[in-house]
């Protein structure tokens, strides 16, 4: 090979490598910043998508997504009011037959129309699927096709938070014919009622939306949606600072301060539906005596330790549910900080002079910091209490199997209800994996937990829950930490944006002014 | 030389069945069930022990790796316990961007490095040579996370010329790219400086220059060709380590690769994806390396003779 030839070789190596480079930069810049692009709204949230089948998953991403391509029967309001979605109107013939009559022309994204038998499909398919969430229809037997508008749906058993659960995004409403024609790959190239449809999913990067003309409330504001995937809090909030990003969700506490000082962002922040708290096991010593528990809920300062580590956005919690939580009971006092009472209770309970024990924590910042804390106050009435971290997998199965004395961990009611903020939390059915951790059993909390299950009369739910959570705060299982709030923050040109607690926003009426 | 790459590609097969039984023991061994993770922490034991069983999870070890390697021979890498697609389909639609991004990089860093580098050694001591080698040490020096993040907040903040985070258009492409060509680049400066260095000292530039050759002659046509065969190998180990995806900077620039799919496997228990992605991962490494060893021949004849 002579000199030119190898020069040849180089040169040609190097153009191969630019070329590489330039493919995919073709493409015009897309990028919404303010005022360029007003019909698109980009939307920036933590993680991708894992699927928009609703069938195939049960996280947040996904979730946020379907939210806008489907329908439910049922329509979950800001205010976690319970409306009609796809549905006209409903009655409940027995507390386990539902008679529902949809709303008649309503359109998939593919053209088809809306009918029981779609409803039929999706129920059928949702339970044979084992979806993730199947879990929130456990109590369905079977849906009954009247004709093409109506159609009953026959529990197993009184569940009162059925109507409810229908208004979960993993019950969205799919196409028989649209599921069948995507095959294995519909996940990705979903198909739904929604006021947006699916346009593009670039792996790792973006989903696109557009606007869905003919959807059966009308068009919706914005002509189209990106939902953009920046995993880092700090890029999220750049992201909006710069204006490449009009809406942003989960932002971090320390970037929501900087931006809530822009005058061009509207910060936003409510209360959530998520729950933190610190177990005990009550299958071991001394955590089996009520008097240890209440003396360690009266030593710790919770109020403090929740504003540290939270960075103040979050509220200290009194009792198990979070206010927002439908028949959350908001009376409830709350332990207070009172070291000597808890010493005295110590004491009377034979633990004068403490005793040593463990807080196992996954490696969540904001637990172990609340742990850091409790484990200096807890010295103080003369507990010695070692810290450990671990994996979340391996946390999970270790405290699921009662390997543990103290745990922290959090609870999303993401229904809103009050039946999925306590059942698996404090049912003696529930031990272990299911949810309770604490190996906690009241027969009077079962009994009332079933009813407040079972009742399909509001007003009977409420008296339960209310009673169940009296007897779950005297009994203390946990020490009961904080609810989070929800922070997000828009560009303030964006009009509509009214955040969910649930995480998932409803942007049908959202836009760029 | 046939031979030589027929023998360099046979090679693989060990390699490959090597990288296949560690990820393969590693990922056998680490605690957490795939049945339950694909379930639910919700679902009933029953459930689980059907799925493990259909999944074949409960088969031996040495049963359990030999379908993995039947499978992945076939190109069937499992489907993601997350998005419950084709392993092979999640890693292939995320290569494009890290192909796109380590191309660039590297491109950046021989644009650089190499003049740089030449530079720097036949004006010894001089001033560039001194600034460029505290720059070199510098680009070294910096982690790729803090230099990121230093970009962002000059040119997306401040001067808001480029996007802060992204893919799709170029000017997306330029602060990953410039932030791991740097570094990329003073590793390459370094090298070239230090290999002609020694280069220049030889008898042969001696005799080249006794000869009356110009001095553009003798640098670019003796002395570089004899000094580029360890440059060559820098350049062939940084492109085959950013192929598997450069993470810190995928993650701060949400650049959509291979290397920020596989940290999300790895914090989901995504057993599939871990495991095809890193034989993938291996699968490139080896590429690239060959590429380098069949290019020697071509820089070195005496390389190339020894195998005709």
């Amino acid at each position: 090979m002579n000199a030119g030839t190898r020069l040849g070789v180089v040169a040609l190596s190097l153009l191969v490598m630019a070329a590489l480079v330039a493919t995919g930069c073709a493409k015009k810049e897309v990028g919404p910043s303010k005022g360029q692009n007003v019909d698109t709204l980009v939307v920036a949230m933590g993680a991708d998508a894992r699927s928009l089948d609703p069938h195939a998953t049960n996280d947040q991403p996904s979730a946020r997504v379907m939210k806008l391509v489907y329908n439910r029967l049922m329509y979950q309001t800001e205010d976690l009011k319970i409306e009609n979605d796809l549905v006209e109107s409903y009655n409940a013939v027995s507390s386990t037959v539902f008679e529902f009559k949809l709303r008649p022309n309503v359109k998939f994204h593919n053209g088809e129309t809306l009918s029981s038998n779609d409803v039929k499909f999706t129920f059928e398919r949702m339970i044979a699927n084992k979806a993730p969430a199947a879990f929130l229809v456990a109590a369905l037997d079977k849906v009954e096709v009247i004709d093409a508008l109506n159609f009953r749906m026959i529990l197993k058993y009184p569940f009162g938070p059925f109507v409810t659960h229908l208004a979960h995004t993993a019950t969205s409403i799919v196409n028989e014919k649209a599921v069948t024609a995507g095959g294995a790959d519909y996940g990705r190239n979903p198909v739904g009622t929604g006021p947006f449809k699916f346009v593009e999913w670039k792996a790792g990067d973006s989903i696109t939306l557009a606007a869905y003309d003919a959807y059966h409330l009308g068009a919706p504001k914005a002509k189209t949606i990106r939902f953009r995937f920046i995993p880092e809090d700090a890029n999220r909030a750049i992201a909006l600072e710069t204006g490449e990003a009009d809406i942003v969700y989960d932002v971090g506490p320390n970037d929501y301060k900087n931006l809530d000082a822009i005058p061009e962002i509207d910060a936003k922040r409510i209360a959530g539906l998520t729950t933190f708290y610190m177990g005990f096991n009550m299958a071991k010593k001394p955590f089996d005596d009520v008097r240890v528990r209440r003396a360690i809920n009266l030593a710790l300062d919770v109020d403090t330790a929740t504003r540290v580590a939270f960075e103040g956005f979050a509220v200290p919690a009194k009792g198990p549910l979070a206010p927002t939580v439908q028949f959350a009971d908001t009376s409830l006092p709350g332990y207070g900080y009172d070291p000597a009472k808890a010493k005295q209770l110590l004491a009377e309970a034979g633990y004068a002079n403490g005793f040593k024990t463990s807080i196992w924590t996954n490696n969540n910042p904001i637990r172990v910091k609340f742990a850091e804390i409790f484990q200096e106050q807890l010295r103080q009435v003369g507990i010695e209490c070692a810290i450990e971290i671990m994996e979340f997998a391996p946390y999970l199965d270790r405290t699921a199997l009662g390997e543990h004395d103290m745990f922290m961990l959090g609870w999303v009611a993401v229904t809103g209800d009050a039946d999925y903020g306590m059942y698996s939390l404090f049912h003696s059915t529930q031990f272990g994996d299911a949810g309770n951790r604490t190996f906690y059993k009241n027969p009077k909390v079962d009994e009332l937990l079933d009813k407040g299950r079972v009742s399909v009369n509001p007003e009977d739910r409420r008296a339960a829950y209310a009673e169940a959570q009296k007897l779950v705060y005297e009994d203390a299982p946990w020490v009961f930490l904080a609810f989070r709030e929800d922070l997000n923050a828009t560009r303030n040109y964006v009009k509509g944006f009214v955040p969910h607690a649930a995480g998932h926003h409803n942007l049908y009426k959202v836009y760029n002014e | 030389m046939h031979k030589y790459i027929l023998r360099r590609v046979l090679l693989l097969i060990p390699v490959m069945l090597g990288v296949s039984f560690v990820v393969f023991t590693i990922m056998f061994f680490t605690p957490g069930d795939p049945a339950k993770i694909m379930l639910g922490e919700r679902a009933p034991a029953e459930e689980v022990a059907l799925l493990r069983t259909q999944m074949g999870l409960d088969d031996p070890f040495h049963i359990q790796f030999f379908n993995f390697v039947k499978n992945a021979v076939q190109g069937d890498l499992g489907r993601s316990l997350v998005t419950k697609r084709p392993v092979a389909a999640e890693i292939w639609s995320r290569f494009p961007a890290t192909l796109q991004l380590s191309a660039a990089a590297v491109l950046i860093a021989i644009l650089m490095g190499i003049p740089i580098g030449i530079i720097s050694a036949t004006k010894q001591y001089s001033a560039f040579d001194m600034i460029s080698m505290v720059i070199a040490l510098l680009g070294v020096s910096m982690p790729n996370f803090w230099q990121g993040m230093m970009m962002i907040l000059l040119f997306s903040i401040t001067f808001r010329v480029l996007p802060s985070s992204g893919y799709g258009t170029l000017g997306h492409l330029i602060m990953p790219a410039a932030t791991i060509g740097t570094s990329a680049a003073a590793v390459i400066t370094r090298m070239t400086r230090s290999s002609m260095l020694e280069v220049v000292r030889q008898d042969y530039i001696r005799t080249a220059r006794a000869k009356g050759l110009s001095e553009r002659v003798v640098i670019n046509r003796h002395a570089l060709k004899n000094a580029l065969i360890p440059i060559v190998t820098v350049i062939g180990l940084q492109f085959g380590s950013l192929l598997g995806g450069a993470v810190l900077t995928e993650s701060i620039f949400s650049w959509p690769g291979v290397g920020r799919f596989m940290v999300d496997a790895i914090r989901t228990k995504d057993y599939p994806s871990v495991q095809g992605g890193v034989l993938m991962l291996a699968l490139t490494f080896s590429i690239v390396n060959l590429a380098v060893d069949i290019l020697y021949a071509y820089i070195d004849p005496r390389i190339k003779a020894q195998y005709k």
